[in-house]
Protein backbone atom coordinates (compact mmCIF):
# COMPACT_ATOMS: atom_id res chain seq x y z
CA UNK A 1 0.00 0.00 0.00
CA UNK A 2 2.75 2.38 0.75
CA UNK A 3 4.18 1.69 -2.43
CA UNK A 4 0.98 2.69 -4.38
CA UNK A 5 1.24 6.11 -2.23
CA UNK A 6 4.66 6.57 -3.07
CA UNK A 7 4.00 6.39 -7.05
CA UNK A 8 0.97 8.35 -6.61
CA UNK A 9 3.24 11.71 -4.72
CA UNK A 10 5.99 11.39 -7.49
CA UNK A 11 3.11 11.08 -10.55
CA UNK A 12 1.76 14.08 -8.85
CA UNK A 13 5.11 15.82 -7.93
CA UNK A 14 6.32 15.42 -11.63
CA UNK A 15 3.35 16.68 -13.04
CA UNK A 16 3.22 20.29 -11.09
CA UNK A 17 7.04 20.28 -11.99
CA UNK A 18 6.22 19.59 -15.77
CA UNK A 19 3.38 22.41 -15.37
CA UNK A 20 5.70 25.00 -13.90
CA UNK A 21 8.39 24.70 -16.75
CA UNK A 22 5.69 25.41 -18.95
CA UNK A 23 4.44 28.31 -16.93
CA UNK A 24 8.32 29.47 -16.80
CA UNK A 25 9.54 29.00 -20.74
CA UNK A 26 5.66 29.17 -22.41
CA UNK A 27 6.34 31.08 -25.09
CA UNK A 28 3.26 33.14 -25.32
CA UNK A 29 0.38 34.19 -22.83
CA UNK A 30 -1.71 32.08 -23.61
CA UNK A 31 0.68 29.17 -23.32
CA UNK A 32 0.85 30.46 -19.30
CA UNK A 33 -2.28 30.61 -18.72
CA UNK A 34 -3.36 27.18 -20.14
CA UNK A 35 -0.98 25.53 -18.03
CA UNK A 36 -1.48 27.36 -14.81
CA UNK A 37 -4.97 26.91 -15.27
CA UNK A 38 -3.32 22.85 -15.51
CA UNK A 39 -1.73 23.73 -12.26
CA UNK A 40 -4.66 24.86 -10.64
CA UNK A 41 -6.67 21.08 -11.59
CA UNK A 42 -3.42 19.40 -10.49
CA UNK A 43 -3.96 21.43 -7.01
CA UNK A 44 -7.50 20.39 -7.17
CA UNK A 45 -6.88 16.63 -7.14
CA UNK A 46 -3.62 17.04 -4.53
CA UNK A 47 -6.01 18.13 -2.36
CA UNK A 48 -8.81 15.89 -2.46
CA UNK A 49 -5.66 13.03 -2.89
CA UNK A 50 -4.60 14.24 0.68
CA UNK A 51 -8.07 13.99 2.05
CA UNK A 52 -8.66 10.28 0.79
CA UNK A 53 -5.06 9.54 2.41
CA UNK A 54 -5.20 11.15 5.46
CA UNK A 55 -8.95 9.86 5.70
CA UNK A 56 -10.84 14.22 6.38
CA UNK A 57 -12.68 16.49 5.03
CA UNK A 58 -11.58 19.74 6.22
CA UNK A 59 -10.66 20.59 2.57
CA UNK A 60 -14.02 19.93 1.14
CA UNK A 61 -15.00 23.97 1.51
CA UNK A 62 -11.56 24.55 -0.62
CA UNK A 63 -12.08 22.21 -3.22
CA UNK A 64 -15.68 23.79 -3.56
CA UNK A 65 -14.12 27.33 -4.12
CA UNK A 66 -11.33 26.79 -6.10
CA UNK A 67 -13.39 24.85 -8.60
CA UNK A 68 -15.97 27.87 -8.80
CA UNK A 69 -13.48 30.88 -9.03
CA UNK A 70 -10.67 29.01 -10.88
CA UNK A 71 -12.60 29.62 -13.96
CA UNK A 72 -11.97 33.92 -13.64
CA UNK A 73 -8.45 34.00 -14.10
CA UNK A 74 -8.26 31.99 -17.39
CA UNK A 75 -11.00 33.94 -18.85
CA UNK A 76 -9.54 37.52 -17.69
CA UNK A 77 -6.34 36.90 -19.19
CA UNK A 78 -7.78 36.01 -22.34
CA UNK A 79 -9.89 39.11 -22.28
CA UNK A 80 -6.95 41.09 -21.68
CA UNK A 81 -4.80 39.67 -24.89
CA UNK A 82 -7.87 40.48 -26.64
CA UNK A 83 -7.75 44.27 -25.86
CA UNK A 84 -3.82 44.12 -26.70
CA UNK A 85 -4.25 42.79 -29.67
CA UNK A 86 -6.53 45.39 -31.09
CA UNK A 87 -4.85 48.04 -29.47
CA UNK A 88 -1.69 46.73 -31.94
CA UNK A 89 -3.71 46.83 -34.82
CA UNK B 1 -34.53 26.09 22.96
CA UNK B 2 -32.84 22.77 23.56
CA UNK B 3 -34.42 21.22 21.33
CA UNK B 4 -33.56 23.58 18.91
CA UNK B 5 -29.59 23.39 19.95
CA UNK B 6 -29.21 20.10 19.82
CA UNK B 7 -31.32 20.13 16.18
CA UNK B 8 -28.42 22.32 15.60
CA UNK B 9 -25.41 20.58 16.81
CA UNK B 10 -27.00 17.38 14.62
CA UNK B 11 -26.65 19.85 11.59
CA UNK B 12 -22.99 20.80 12.39
CA UNK B 13 -21.92 17.48 12.80
CA UNK B 14 -23.50 16.30 9.89
CA UNK B 15 -22.30 19.13 7.83
CA UNK B 16 -18.74 18.24 9.28
CA UNK B 17 -18.83 14.96 7.38
CA UNK B 18 -18.95 12.32 10.38
CA UNK B 19 -16.77 10.14 8.16
CA UNK B 20 -16.40 6.26 9.26
CA UNK B 21 -13.42 5.51 10.80
CA UNK B 22 -12.29 3.68 7.52
CA UNK B 23 -9.19 1.60 9.51
CA UNK B 24 -10.29 -1.51 7.23
CA UNK B 25 -12.65 -3.35 9.78
CA UNK B 26 -13.89 -5.00 7.80
CA UNK B 27 -12.91 -7.21 3.77
CA UNK B 28 -15.01 -4.74 2.30
CA UNK B 29 -14.09 -1.83 4.03
CA UNK B 30 -10.09 -2.49 2.56
CA UNK B 31 -11.19 -3.19 -0.65
CA UNK B 32 -12.79 0.41 -0.65
CA UNK B 33 -9.80 1.71 -0.05
CA UNK B 34 -7.96 0.18 -2.08
CA UNK B 35 -10.06 1.13 -5.17
CA UNK B 36 -10.00 5.06 -4.20
CA UNK B 37 -6.35 4.52 -4.04
CA UNK B 38 -6.25 3.14 -7.84
CA UNK B 39 -8.62 6.10 -8.54
CA UNK B 40 -6.57 8.78 -7.31
CA UNK B 41 -3.36 6.65 -9.04
CA UNK B 42 -5.58 7.13 -12.50
CA UNK B 43 -6.44 10.83 -12.11
CA UNK B 44 -2.77 11.75 -11.04
CA UNK B 45 -1.53 9.46 -14.49
CA UNK B 46 -3.61 11.92 -16.26
CA UNK B 47 -2.27 15.17 -14.61
CA UNK B 48 0.73 13.93 -15.46
CA UNK B 49 -0.41 13.05 -19.36
CA UNK B 50 -1.21 16.53 -19.38
CA UNK B 51 1.60 17.82 -18.09
CA UNK B 52 3.66 15.82 -21.19
CA UNK B 53 1.26 17.40 -23.44
CA UNK B 54 1.92 20.41 -22.86
CA UNK B 55 5.50 20.32 -22.95
CA UNK B 56 5.66 18.35 -26.06
CA UNK B 57 2.74 19.77 -28.13
CA UNK B 58 3.67 22.84 -30.49
CA UNK B 59 0.81 25.35 -30.25
CA UNK B 60 -2.13 26.59 -28.25
CA UNK B 61 -4.67 24.83 -29.41
CA UNK B 62 -3.04 21.08 -28.83
CA UNK B 63 -1.84 22.05 -25.82
CA UNK B 64 -5.07 23.14 -25.13
CA UNK B 65 -6.44 19.59 -25.96
CA UNK B 66 -4.07 18.16 -23.67
CA UNK B 67 -5.37 20.47 -20.95
CA UNK B 68 -8.71 20.06 -20.67
CA UNK B 69 -7.96 16.00 -20.25
CA UNK B 70 -7.76 16.39 -15.94
CA UNK B 71 -9.95 19.15 -15.86
CA UNK B 72 -12.92 16.80 -15.62
CA UNK B 73 -12.32 13.32 -16.07
CA UNK B 74 -9.02 13.42 -13.03
CA UNK B 75 -11.57 15.08 -11.25
CA UNK B 76 -14.33 12.73 -11.60
CA UNK B 77 -12.33 10.28 -10.63
CA UNK B 78 -10.86 11.96 -7.42
CA UNK B 79 -14.17 13.17 -6.07
CA UNK B 80 -15.30 9.41 -7.02
CA UNK B 81 -12.13 8.05 -4.66
CA UNK B 82 -13.17 10.91 -2.13
CA UNK B 83 -16.85 9.64 -2.18
CA UNK B 84 -15.54 5.81 -1.87
CA UNK B 85 -12.93 6.11 1.21
CA UNK B 86 -15.22 8.59 3.23
CA UNK B 87 -18.51 7.06 2.77
CA UNK B 88 -20.66 9.53 3.53
CA UNK B 89 -23.87 11.33 1.84
CA UNK B 90 -22.81 14.96 3.24
CA UNK B 91 -19.25 14.49 2.01
CA UNK B 92 -21.09 13.34 -1.63
CA UNK B 93 -23.25 16.66 -1.56
CA UNK B 94 -20.13 18.60 -1.27
CA UNK B 95 -18.56 16.60 -4.19
CA UNK B 96 -21.25 16.69 -6.60
CA UNK B 97 -22.02 20.83 -7.35
CA UNK B 98 -17.59 20.66 -7.16
CA UNK B 99 -17.84 18.00 -10.41
CA UNK B 100 -21.18 20.40 -11.83
CA UNK B 101 -19.00 23.53 -11.59
CA UNK B 102 -16.22 22.07 -12.98
CA UNK B 103 -17.86 20.37 -16.13
CA UNK B 104 -19.89 23.81 -16.60
CA UNK B 105 -16.45 25.92 -16.38
CA UNK B 106 -13.92 23.99 -17.94
CA UNK B 107 -15.59 24.37 -21.57
CA UNK B 108 -15.46 28.30 -20.96
CA UNK B 109 -12.27 28.79 -19.90
CA UNK B 110 -10.96 26.48 -23.06
CA UNK B 111 -13.18 28.21 -24.99
CA UNK B 112 -12.09 31.79 -24.54
CA UNK B 113 -8.01 30.44 -24.71
CA UNK B 114 -8.59 28.55 -27.88
CA UNK B 115 -10.51 31.89 -29.93
CA UNK B 116 -7.90 34.13 -28.28
CA UNK B 117 -5.04 31.69 -29.63
CA UNK B 118 -6.78 31.52 -33.19
CA UNK B 119 -6.91 35.75 -33.04
CA UNK B 120 -3.54 36.24 -31.75
CA UNK B 121 -2.53 33.74 -34.76
CA UNK B 122 -0.48 31.64 -32.10
CA UNK B 123 -1.40 28.76 -34.03
CA UNK B 124 0.55 27.14 -36.91
CA UNK B 125 -1.76 28.00 -39.84
CA UNK B 126 -0.51 25.47 -42.18
CA UNK B 127 -1.76 22.57 -39.49
CA UNK B 128 -5.09 23.58 -40.22
CA UNK B 129 -6.96 21.44 -42.49
CA UNK B 130 -10.14 23.68 -42.25
CA UNK B 131 -10.50 27.03 -41.74
CA UNK B 132 -14.13 28.23 -41.48
CA UNK B 133 -12.79 31.39 -39.10
CA UNK B 134 -11.06 33.31 -41.96
CA UNK B 135 -13.52 35.78 -43.09
CA UNK B 136 -14.37 36.60 -40.00
CA UNK B 137 -11.13 37.96 -39.29
CA UNK B 138 -11.75 40.35 -41.85
CA UNK B 139 -14.72 41.87 -39.99
CA UNK B 140 -13.82 44.59 -37.68
CA UNK B 141 -13.50 44.24 -33.71
CA UNK B 142 -16.72 45.90 -33.13
CA UNK B 143 -19.02 43.66 -34.80
CA UNK B 144 -19.35 41.48 -31.74
CA UNK B 145 -17.60 38.85 -30.11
Amino acid sequence: MSALLLVIYVVFGVAALLTLWRIVVGPSILDRAVASDVLLTEVLCVLGAEMVINQHTRTLPVLLIIAAVGVFGTISIARFVARRDNVDR
Amino acid sequence: MTMLLRAASAVSAVSVGDSPVTDAATPLDAWLNGAALVLILIGALLCLTAAIGLLRFRDVPTRLHAATKPQVLGLILICLAIALSLRSWPVVAFLVPVVLIQLATAPLSAHMVGRQAYRNGTLEEQSLFVDELAESRQTPPAAGG
